[in-house]
């Protein structure tokens, strides 16, 4: 019935075929070249040369390119809800619901992944980003279909301010899940330290430290995005609830989300908060955001549950 | 403790204390309260303090809590304060410690940040650089001067402010670049007592009520001395029949003069004075109708003799039945006061409806005046003694109140000021990072090695970031690049 369902659809097939291909890619590369990086940090230039040979050269373009079709596959699905809705109702944001909201997350973190593979050309990243891409536009898909088509909105919702506190707050959580991501990328990788030289992603995932890094610096635009995203949220407040702020669960749970990220940039500064324990913090924020993004419009009650 | 604090300026002098002084108790205060120990944990008790706020349903009723949890557990949350917790004395105690932990950071961090603008940092030693955890020994072609030279360009090209000290055996170079990354960071650190304080300023001298209000109508607001007048108040759709918006059209009287008339809906007060009119909400006035409709019967045939609307307090001839009717009353969940004898509406829900008739009847075979109630439910109610009708209420239109929430909040431009200072802060600190960089510019010994004619110098180079290795580290092998291939 709606035409943007469609593209929605075909995005979801295009993610799953990246997501397969960056998996494959990491094990089709030749384990040998990148030996002398792991124990030596140090020499970080190392990272930025993937060195590729025979099939795997192929199947990593193969897999960027697809992506980035996926990624223009997902926009274009966005852009028609947008008209749809204009058509149904006069408002445009293509964010307006939570399979909308999901759609939209996708595509924000696969625009991150994109954008940072062009920067640092680490595309083993890729089989763990664009693996939640993909998951997230899965599980929009999996919604019932009442969820999925374009309702006109409920008085409260229908203003401007849904424009850019939604995409706000919505693009603070990719960048989240960009970091989740690098953190369980850091984790596999460590175990696979630990189980010694031989392991093949031992090999081909980029050291430690970058990966840390790399998370570190998700979860530092994540969060000034985050706050801009909650004060934005406040103000819209001040216009449609008669208050700033009042303590609803949704508003409540991004400000958890907001501290739980808070309390992990100071401890970066503190001794021993890098590495592994920085990793594992990273993938339970992260959850702690699918919670506040998911878990709080369907178990808990509030001015905001209008999914 | 006037003077003890004069003593903490003059600091030069050490006090001869026994024991322990304000100066000991005040290092360990300000080494306690700046600690990020106790920020981390601020952060995450705060976070879980949070989080039963938003399992357990704040200020519901009490039998809501008992049916759902029970009257052990109930009790238990009225001790905890868990029913209203946000405003319970740990909470707040909670929000002051972060203030005070964050101010006491800014106290001791930023006056050395800010001497670090303006202050030399250009006298270091040669194992100084040796020892930072960027470090490169270069040996270049050219002479000191020339390839200090040549380096404070490309720096200052790069947007670094560069600090040069020439000395006889060396050039020292020392640049920066990206301290506002660190001043946003206590920027934020400010920011959560700014907005605390706009929080704190709007409960205590804000307010916030609910009206409801009906259209035609004029309210007296007694906290801004001026009166509201409902002029309108309606509903759109949208195409398939759901709420678009609601609407009322607001004017606002000073000493019978209109002073302002704006239509408000959701999304879009009313501000006059420093109050806010919210449209709230909206819904069926409990006590007045506009139109009721009536059927009259003859009591004894049952038989329907004439169907009537009825305007709201407006007097109705039925000249064929000899009656006049006026609808003077209305509740919507009828209720009766035995000791004040008065009706009243049991709540805002159209329970059990009910209109009041002024009837007066004047037949060949009767004379009455009478003032029935007629139940909506229960037709059969009450007979009326005398009458040869009967009278059934079979609908009516209520009238809709509009909700208006009446709110005034001095706070609360503090609290956007302190919230425009963490976003700008927390941003200029995640974007920018503040980088450090030594150089030592050394001639080569005059042993014969060089080629005649031809000085040489090294180039001792390190730095420090105080995050974001991974750039850091590119620009810094992009700068040993560059001085390697210095030509001058
Ligand atoms: C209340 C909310 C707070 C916010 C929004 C906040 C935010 C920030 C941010 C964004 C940074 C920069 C991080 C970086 O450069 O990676 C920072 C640094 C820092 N924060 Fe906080 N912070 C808060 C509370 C606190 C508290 C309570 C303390 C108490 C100790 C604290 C101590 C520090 C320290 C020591 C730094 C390093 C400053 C520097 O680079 O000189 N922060 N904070």
């Amino acid at each position: 019935m709606l035409r943007s369902l469609f593209l929605f659809d075909m995005t979801f097939w295009l993610y799953l075929a990246a997501f397969a291909l960056y998996v494959a890619y990491v094990f089709a590369r030749k384990p040998a070249m990148q030996m002398a990086v792991a124990g030596h940090p140090a020499e970080s230039s190392s990272f930025t040369t993937e060195s590729d040979q025979g099939w795997a050269v192929q199947i990593g373009q193969v897999a960027t390119i697809i992506t980035v079709f996926g990624w223009m596959m997902n926009t274009a699905a966005l852009f028609t809800r947008a008209m749809e809705r204009m058509q149904h109702s006069g408002t445009f944001a293509p964010w307006s619901n939570q399979f909308e909201a999901m759609s939209y997350v996708s595509w924000a973190i696969i625009l991150g992944y994109v954008l940072l593979e062009f920067r640092y050309r680490i595309k083993t990243i890729g089989a763990f980003v664009v693996g939640i891409g993909f998951i997230a536009m899965g599980a929009a898909s999996l919604l019932p279909y009442r969820y999925q088509t374009a309702e006109p909105l409920v008085p409260a919702l229908n203003s401007y301010w849904i424009y850019i506190h939604v995409s706000v707050t919505l693009t603070s959580y990719a960048a989240f899940a960009m970091a989740g991501g690098l953190g369980l990328m850091y984790l596999v990788r460590e175990r696979a330290e630990r189980k010694g030289q031989s392991s093949q992603l031992l090999a081909v995932l980029p050291d430690l430290e970058t990966i840390d890094e790399l998370g570190y610096k998700a979860i530092m635009v994540g969060f000034p995005m985050l706050a801009f995203g909650i004060i934005l949220g406040a103000m819209w407040a001040n216009y449609a609830w008669g208050g700033y702020w009042s303590w609803d669960p949704k508003e409540t749970w991004s400000l958890i989300v907001w501290l739980i990220y808070g309390a992990y940039i100071h401890a970066r500064m503190t001794r021993g908060w890098e590495g592994r324990r920085a990793a594992i913090y990273a993938v339970f924020g992260f959850l702690m955001v699918i919670f506040c993004f998911w878990g709080v419009n369907f178990l808990l009650s509030g001015l905001h549950a209008y999914a | 403790m006037n003077g003890k604090s004069e003593a903490l300026n003059g600091q030069s002098a050490p006090r001869p204390a026994p024991g322990i002084g304000w100066n000991e108790v005040k290092a360990e205060l300000i080494e306690f309260f700046a600690s990020i120990k106790l920020a981390m944990f601020l952060f995450l008790i705060i976070a879980v303090v949070a989080t039963i706020g938003t399992v357990l349903q704040q200020n519901e009723r009490a039998d809501v809590y008992i049916k759902e949890y029970g009257e052990d557990a109930y009790r238990w949350f009225l001790r905890l304060g868990w029913t209203d917790i946000y405003h319970t004395w740990y909470f707040t105690s909670l929000l002051a410690l972060l203030c005070i932990n964050s101010l006491t950071c800014f106290y001791q961090r930023f006056p050395g940040i800010w001497r670090s603008m303006h202050q030399d940092k250009v006298s270091v030693q040669l194992p100084f650089i040796k020892n930072l955890k960027q470090t490169v020994e270069i040996p270049v072609a050219g002479t000191k001067e020339g390839v200090s030279k040549g380096i404070v360009q490309y720096l200052a090209e790069k947007g670094y402010m560069v600090l040069a000290k020439n000395e006889p055996g060396e050039a020292t170079l020392y640049a920066t670049k990206g301290i506002m990354g660190r001043v946003g960071a206590h920027m934020a650190h400010l920011s959560a007592t700014v907005i605390v304080t706009g929080g704190l300023i709007g409960s205590l001298y804000g307010f916030q009520e609910f009206g409801v209000c009906i259209e035609g109508q004029t309210y007296h607001i007694p906290k801004g001395s001026f009166d509201l007048r409902i002029d309108k108040f309606w509903i759109d759709y949208h195409e398939n029949g759901s709420v678009k918006s609601y609407n009322s059209t607001l004017t606002v009287l000073e000493k019978g003069e209109e002073k302002t008339t704006k239509t408000i809906s959701v999304n879009d007060p009313l501000v006059y004075k420093g109050i806010w009119f919210y449209q709230s909400s909206y819904g069926d006035s409990w006590d007045q109708v506009d139109v009721a409709r009536l059927n009259v019967k003859d009591k004894k045939t049952d038989k329907i003799l004439q169907t009537v609307d009825l305007q709201w307090k407006k007097e109705t001839a039925l000249d064929k039945l000899g009656l006049t009717v006026t609808l003077s009353d209305f509740v919507a969940d009828f209720g009766f006061n035995s000791s004040e004898k008065k009706v009243y509406s049991k709540s805002v829900e159209h329970e059990n409806p009910a209109i009041k008739l002024v009837m007066a009847e004047h037949t060949k075979k009767s004379a009455l005046e009478a003032t029935p109630w007629i139940f909506y439910h229960y037709p059969d109610l009450f007979d009326i003694p005398g009458s040869q009708y009967r009278f059934e209420l079979v609908g009516y239109q209520p009238r809709k109140f509009t909700g208006l929430q009446i709110t005034r909040d001095p706070g609360v431009t503090i609290v956007w000021i302190g919230s425009t200072m963490i976003v700008v802060g927390i941003s200029l600190s995640s974007f920018i990072y503040h980088r450090r960089l030594w150089f030592k510019v050394i001639p080569a010994r005059s042993d014969g090695s060089g080629a005649q004619g031809e000085s040489s110098v090294t180039v001792h180079f390190g730095g420090t970031t105080h995050k974001n290795q991974i750039d850091f580290n590119k620009e810094f092998r992009k700068l040993t690049e560059r001085i390697k291939t210095l030509n001058v």
